[in-house]
């Protein structure tokens, strides 16, 4: 969902450009600018008009994988932090997750994925038959076990998306719309980008712009393999309360969750028809239905929701699941953020990560596995 | 007056068949086979259907064509149905919808989910 | 799956007149329509199990309705009524959801009559029970012959608040006013000769003014709605005079006690369907709005697709009924069911038809065309989206934030992401920023419509037979393509 588009001009300089409109680089801008820094946030388009605007807004940790664990709960803490201390109202709720099986096959992967995160320090749950079912009598009969996870949840994409920019801006941050950076080159004292015929010169550069990460870090002579998922989500008619807990799926992907308004959203990365090279983005109606059908095997009383609409959004996503996070190899004072599974979830904690970064060269997470220097350049 | 009292029906020309009731928030309201639910509330005055969720404001039918989804109500425990495309049945409950409306039998119980 | 030579949306007018002739000519024709009975809103029926008793005014119609319902009973249609057609899933085929009966359809050619519903115009209270639109009206009295009030107060723009002035007269109901927006009587002469090309309509609208006159009902041009009160329930409304710069004189607004306010202005066709598709559109404000680009024979920009009747373009039944014949006869011809010649014969009184109509249809566009701004009448705590509850103040205080566009707004009010899918305020927004922006409507860029075209229940969706999912081995790896 395309948010803000106030008409402005980019400016000839700053001390920092974060490119992206998105979680991951609105997060990093408000951070620099609540630190005191000078702020710029391009946007191809308008902010939040991309991945962020179009996911299901899951902020689930048990399905992560096990090296993600301590960058998804920073997250979910920064999550919960931008209402109760930034006073940035971001739709989040947290119900805690249920990651369901059905046939022994899954709950054999469940119980085998559930002792790889122990192992990490990971707190869940095992529930299963009238346990399980007495927890959620709104689950189909064919759950026959579940993890529990208590810190997960959603934030809400469309309220997050106007309160974060709003947010932004307050903190100082100034956000510049329809400002696509066609190219970028090394400058004296820092980076020049081209933003169409008109340039900006920074002395810092956070790239969170997903997708487009790769070409804008190619102008660099950086190479950020990246591959893009076409996921599609389908929202229910607003509906009195059929279930109470976010809900994964441990074989087939699928995430369910029933917001405050009562509208049921359905998603998990079933694949629509779509070419990011092509910015074509529809459903496949065939892998829709299937989609929609798994959720209401999972909770029945969705048969009796209506669907009002389903549309398909980019995720963008590295060859080994890993976020490319940190600086870009053999560049000073050049960062990125992208490619993270669960991107939306990720997004606060790689802003965090990229803001720590250039506040204080160094962060206090273990990012050394999301290196974006592990890939060939 | 009392908004039972009298019946908006145009009688002219017309056998409409046997008369029977369904509730409506609890009253008594005469129906005819094949009317609709919005059709029989109106011809007895009953003309709010629901109440909105954010602000609680009185809503009734206002395309009559089940475009719009203005007036729908809880029909036998289930919430959103339209009124103007229901069929009125003998027996049927149809109640106000306030919000959202009542959850199915297996929701949780507290509604707490947030 | 299922398959037909023409698979038709909307068993209206339009609908079951191409059915009928399509259906003649020896084509397998599948007719799929959201109500349980056929007739669409004008040919609307009362309940099967009404019987009526002697014929009356309301039975006007009933020779053309009755040949038109046996379109549903030839033995080349297929009809299916509470059927919802939600998907164009790839070129040729139609999605639907009908209970049990849910599926789809691959059609050598798809004809769209999806009808019309009206223009929703906000101003302060008309969320209130009561206020109901025009067409709401008029489904009262045809589908159950039940007046929604005793006093009532007629308010909008186009003709057919005569109708439902004259219907809500001989049902007994006292009109308090008739308040037409646009200066309508004092255009009649300058129009008549355009609008002579259909007596016939000229006739009934004659026959209306005279029903008026007798029960003593005024009918003044030139005035309109700007409020209605109540608190539970419409209680009064406000009237104001638009003075002859178009613009509105609250300072001689006058107030009219009345249980009903029946508002009509004007009817939008139904688009969604050329949206999912992907067909071309034009606009014109005088046909209500967003249509698509059709030609001649009424095809749309895509190949096999065609869109008649109200959907296509305002023009009322008289259109309708000709657009449809003339869309089943077309078909028919482009499916090898009538030559050349046979079609051309059976097509050419319906195009000369057609132009007469669209002669008096400039007329009465010219008599009704109401002053461009007096459409302006909500205020902060006017409610514009009524799925959602959102008020023009809220979109206000988004605009203050820089969230400008009707994307934007959307996004940051759910304006327009209710069950009416946007139908009833999408036309709102563009009109609010078009004029926020002095850009003309069909400038502003609008959120377009996603599947499914009307809501679906979910477990309509799963009566169909699909093979069972592919789930991926690994669902953290990527699974769509590299960027390059």
């Amino acid at each position: 969902m395309a948010m803000s588009d106030a008409p402005a001009e980019p400016p000839d300089r700053c001390e920092i450009a974060v490119v992206g409109g998105g979680i991951a680089g609105l997060s990093t801008a408000l951070f620099l600018a609540r630190a005191g820094r000078d702020v710029v946030l391009l946007d191809k388009g308008s902010p939040w008009g991309d991945s962020s605007g179009a996911n299901a807004g899951t902020l689930s940790l048990q399905v992560k994988r096990t090296e993600m664990f301590e960058m998804g709960s920073t997250s979910i803490g920064l999550w919960a932090a931008f209402g109760t201390e930034m006073g940035i109202d971001v739709g989040f709720h947290q119900p805690g997750g249920l990651r369901v099986a059905e046939s022994d096959e899954q709950i054999a992967f469940l119980r085998e994925y559930g002792a790889e995160q122990e192992a990490v320090g990971f707190e869940f749950e095992w529930l299963e038959g009238n346990q399980l079912h007495d927890l959620a009598p709104w689950l189909g009969p064919e759950v026959r076990a579940a993890t529990f996870c208590a810190a997960d949840g959603y934030a809400s994409p469309l309220i997050a998306g106007p309160s974060l920019i709003a947010g932004a801006r307050k903190a100082g941050v100034r956000v510049i719309s329809n400002a696509e950076v066609t190219g970028a080159r090394t400058a004296k004292g820092g980076y020049r980008l081209s933003i169409g015929r008109r340039s900006l010169e920074c002395e810092y550069l956070a790239i969170a712009a997903g997708g487009h990460s790769t070409k804008i870090a190619a102008s660099l002579g950086v190479r950020l393999p990246l591959w893009v998922d076409c996921n599609m989500l389908t929202v229910t008619e607003p509906a009195p309360r059929i279930m109470d807990k976010v809900v994964t799926h441990i074989g087939g992907i699928m995430s369910l969750k029933q917001h405050v308004n009562g509208t049921v959203l359905i998603g998990g990365g079933w694949q629509g028809r779509g070419k990011f090279s092509r910015q074509t983005r529809e459903i496949d109606p065939l892998a829709w239905v299937q989609n929609v059908g798994l959720g209401a095997r999972i909770a029945p009383d969705l048969k009796t929701l209506r669907v009002n609409r389903a549309w398909a959004g980019y995720e963008a996503v590295t060859i080994d699941a890993l976020p490319l996070l940190g600086r870009l190899p053999g560049l000073e004072n050049a960062y990125v953020a992208a490619g993270a599974r669960g991107g939306f979830h990720m997004g606060p904690g790689q802003g965090l990560v990229l803001s720590q970064l250039i506040l204080e060269g160094e962060t206090g997470l273990d990012i050394s596995r999301f290196d974006p220097a592990r890939f060939p350049q | 007056m009392s908004k039972t009292d009298f019946d908006r029906r145009i009688a002219t020309g017309l056998d409409r068949g046997e008369a029977f009731t369904f509730t409506f928030d609890g009253m008594a309201v005469t129906a005819y086979p094949g009317e609709s639910v919005a059709a029989a509330l109106i011809a007895h005055g009953r003309r709010k259907f629901r109440e909105t969720l954010k602000r609680d404001m009185p809503r009734g039918l206002y395309c009559g064509m089940g475009v719009c989804w203005e007036c729908i109500m809880v029909i036998d425990g289930r919430a959103a149905v339209r009124a103007c495309m229901t069929v009125a049945e003998p027996g049927m409950k149809v109640e106000t919808q306030h919000g959202l409306g009542p959850s199915p039998n297996t929701a949780p119980t507290e509604g707490s989910a947030s | 799956m299922n398959q037909a030579d023409l698979a038709i949306v909307g068993a209206g007018p339009t609908g079951l007149s191409a059915a009928l002739v399509a259906a003649r000519a020896g084509l397998k024709v599948w007719v799929f329509d959201d109500n349980a009975l056929p007739g669409g809103q004008y040919f609307r029926q009362l309940p099967k199990q009404f019987r009526k008793t002697r014929k009356t005014v309301y039975d006007k119609e009933h020779g053309r309705a009755s040949e038109l319902f046996t379109a549903i009973h030839h033995p080349n249609v297929t009809y299916l009524p509470n059927a919802t057609v939600w998907e164009n899933p790839d070129p040729g085929i139609l999605a639907f959801a009908a209970g049990e009966r849910s599926g789809r359809i691959e059609a050598k050619a798809i004809l769209i009559a999806c009808g019309a519903s009206d223009r929703p115009v906000p101003f302060p209270g008309w969320t209130l029970p009561g206020v109901v639109t025009a067409g709401g009206l008029q489904n009262l009295v045809k589908g159950a012959r039940v007046v929604p009030g005793e006093r009532a107060v007629v308010a909008g723009n186009g003709p057919l608040l005569l109708v439902v002035a004259a219907n809500l007269i001989r049902a007994g109901a006292t009109v308090a006013a008739v308040a037409e927006a646009a200066p309508a009587t004092a255009r009649l002469w300058r129009n008549l000769p355009r609008l002579l090309q259909a007596p016939e309509i000229v006739k009934l609208a004659v026959n209306y003014r005279g029903l008026m006159a007798k029960a003593g009902v005024p009918y003044r041009c030139g005035e309109t709605v700007i409020e209605a009160r109540g608190t539970d329930e419409l209680e009064e409304v406000v009237l104001a005079p638009i003075d002859t710069r178009g613009r509105l004189d609250r300072t001689k607004a006058r107030t009219v006690a009345c249980d009903t306010l029946v508002a009509g202005f004007g009817l939008n066709p139904s688009i969604e369907m050329y949206r999912l598709l992907g067909c071309d559109m034009s606009y014109n404000s005088y046909r209500g709005g967003w249509m698509p680009k059709r030609s001649d024979d009424l095809e749309t920009s895509i190949p096999g697709i065609f869109a008649a009747g109200d959907g296509a373009g305002i023009g009322g039944v008289e259109f309708a009924l000709i657009e449809g014949k003339l869309a089943g006869t077309v078909i028919a011809r482009n499916l090898g069911a009538l030559d050349e010649r046979t079609a051309a014969i059976q097509a050419a009184p319906l195009r000369s038809r057609l132009e007469r109509f669209r002669k008096f249809r400039v007329g009465l566009e010219r008599v009704y065309a109401p002053p461009s701004t007096w459409t302006e009448l909500a205020t902060d705590d006017t409610i514009v989206c009524r799925c959602e509850d959102v008020s023009l103040g809220e979109i206000r205080a988004r605009e203050a934030q820089g969230f400008t566009s009707a994307f934007a707004i959307k996004g940051s009010t759910r304006m327009s992401m209710g069950r009416c899918q946007g139908r009833n305020c999408l036309p709102t927004l563009a009109a609010h920023i078009a004029a926020r922006d002095g850009i003309a409507v069909e400038q502003v860029a609008v959120p377009r419509g996603r599947p499914p075209a009307r809501l679906v229940t979910i477990g309509d969706l799963l009566q169909e037979d699909l093979p069972a999912p592919v789930f991926p081995t690994d669902p953290h790896l990527p699974r769509g393509e590299e960027v390059i």
